[in-house]
């Protein structure tokens, strides 16, 4: 015997409003990403700022790829399948 | 252990948005008496002194506007209908249509908050709420908004905040649940709905994990392919937005004002991409769960909690008094999913002599202790907590036995 099938109304077409107001918990959603983005641009730029001349070692040399590629790879990646 | 537990391979979580109990499955009880739910005669006043029983009148859409106001001092008139701070005070429900009308500026408008909704009209959350496991004590963790309590979903604390701010980490020691998973070896996904709605509060792991997270397209593509974490937490749509084919997107987190159906038809997808799926349906439990109250109405009064450790001050709150994270916030509509649990499971509340309360620090506490086996440092109040999926038996319900949403496309 087949399970019980519940239809679900279709939502009204009349609902979609973009340009409703947007409510606290949006406005708060965009400032803790601006916020982020902020910490971002501040990590990007003590990077971009190093002096490279003064990068002697391959210690040295080393600390400052590992900041650059993991900057770069947050930046740049995307929501990836398990 | 019960054979549910033993087969138990993913746990996946839904959390929506600001409704609460009685609002959406409160007209439930008429039916099925064992729900705590509401009787026709549950009132507050307004402002005029005029008392406003609840009823059966909520709309969709467009009752709700302006957002009721759920944040801290919102919430406290709510819950003790503006008695003044101090000692001896009692919770008594009566202050929503008080705090409505502060927004409303229109009497009859204010009324609105004691609306609740037809069951008929919610076929979605009605059949789950009463196909399985309904629980008439599932509490927000605190009486305040969305983010302190999205908080205590993911890393059992909202970390002292008591209001919408983000940066709430203050104790780098406690790891959200999604770390934990992965530092102990397990897999777990924050799925959000897409790039224009994103993730609501967990900006910093998003910067810093991006691992971690996925998007809702995603998370049908993992339940299709047989690729579910073990843990997942899905966030619905939270804003009305063109698709990427020039299409309309909707939300669908039923936050007030957005479209409650649309909701409805979110959460019957999740529930069918779980349950159509052979490989996954006997093995995967789904919570249903909502953040927070939103403001409207609810008669069960939040039961007292062990302190989180943390005081969040008298500015903080807003009231004129600190909060020692010592009371519930107000109760919301919580459903547990599985095939090994029996129909019309009612997991008592506070009207029992033997309560079951639930917060949402039962969600990081329940996963750590079941797939780490409690082996990662777990908040006061996660140690505390219920672990739900007690309410998993020893008996699978047969194929034909299970509903299914159609027309959800």
């Amino acid at each position: 015997m087949p399970p019980k099938v519940i239809p679900v109304p279709k939502t009204d077409a009349r609902a979609y409003n973009p340009n409703r107001r947007a409510g606290l918990l949006l406005q708060a959603q965009a400032v803790h990403l601006r916020e982020a983005l902020i910490k971002h641009v501040h990590e990007l730029t003590t990077l971009i700022n190093v002096d490279l001349k003064s990068l002697k070692s391959e210690g040295d040399i080393s600390a400052y790829i590992h900041g650059a590629t993991a900057l770069l790879h947050t930046h740049a990646a995307r929501p990836a399948k398990k | 252990m019960s054979a549910g537990l033993d087969n138990l391979k993913h746990i996946v979580v839904l959390m929506m948005e600001n409704r609460s109990f009685d609002h959406l499955l409160g007209g439930l009880m008429k039916k099925y008496p064992r729900i705590n739910g509401l009787t026709g005669n549950e009132s507050n006043p307004d402002t005029t002194g005029a008392i406003v029983a609840v009823q059966q009148k909520a709309e969709f859409q467009s009752q709700l506007d302006p957002d009721p106001d759920h944040h801290f001092p919102g919430v406290d008139l709510q819950i003790f209908g503006g008695q003044p701070q101090g000692p001896g005070r009692v919770a008594n429900m009566q202050g929503f249509v008080k705090d409505y009308f502060s927004q409303t500026k229109d009497v009859g408008r204010s009324h609105n908050i004691m609306y609740y909704f037809d069951p008929n009209n919610l076929p979605v959350i009605t059949t789950l709420a009463t196909e399985y496991a309904v629980f008439n004590g599932w509490f927000s963790a605190i009486p305040g908004p969305t983010i302190c309590n999205r908080a205590f979903a993911h890393y059992g604390t909202s970390f002292g905040q008591v209001g919408m701010d983000i940066f709430y980490i203050l104790d780098n020691s406690i790891a959200s649940i999604y770390e934990r998973m992965i530092q102990g070896g397990g897999t777990a996904k924050i799925y959000y709905y897409d790039q224009q709605s994103s993730t609501m509060e967990i900006v910093n792991l998003l910067k810093n994990q991006p691992q971690i997270f996925a998007t809702f397209d995603q998370f049908l593509g993992d339940c299709s392919g047989n690729t579910l974490p073990d843990y997942s937490f899905i966030e619905p749509c939270y804003n009305d937005h063109p698709g990427a084919d020039g299409g309309q997107i909707l939300a669908s987190d039923q936050h007030p004002d957005h479209n409650v159906r649309e909701g409805e038809r979110f959460i019957g997808t999740v529930y069918n991409a779980i349950r159509t799926n052979p490989n996954l349906w006997p093995n995967t439990a789904l919570l249903l769960v909502y953040d927070e109250h939103g403001g409207i109405y609810d008669h069960v009064v939040p039961p007292a909690c062990t302190p989180d450790g943390y005081t969040a001050s008298a500015d903080a709150t807003g009231t004129g008094a600190p909060f020692a994270f010592d009371r519930l916030g107000v109760r919301v509509p919580a459903v547990l999913i599985s095939p090994w649990i029996a129909r019309g499971t009612i997991v008592p509340g506070t009207e029992s002599p033997n309560p079951q309360i639930y917060e949402h620090s039962a969600i990081p506490g329940t996963v750590t202790q079941f797939f780490l086996k409690g082996d990662a440092k777990r908040t006061i109040r996660e140690q505390k907590s219920n672990n739900f999926l007690n309410l998993l038996t020893d008996t699978m319900r047969s194929d034909d036995d299970c509903v299914v949403f159609n027309n959800l496309s």
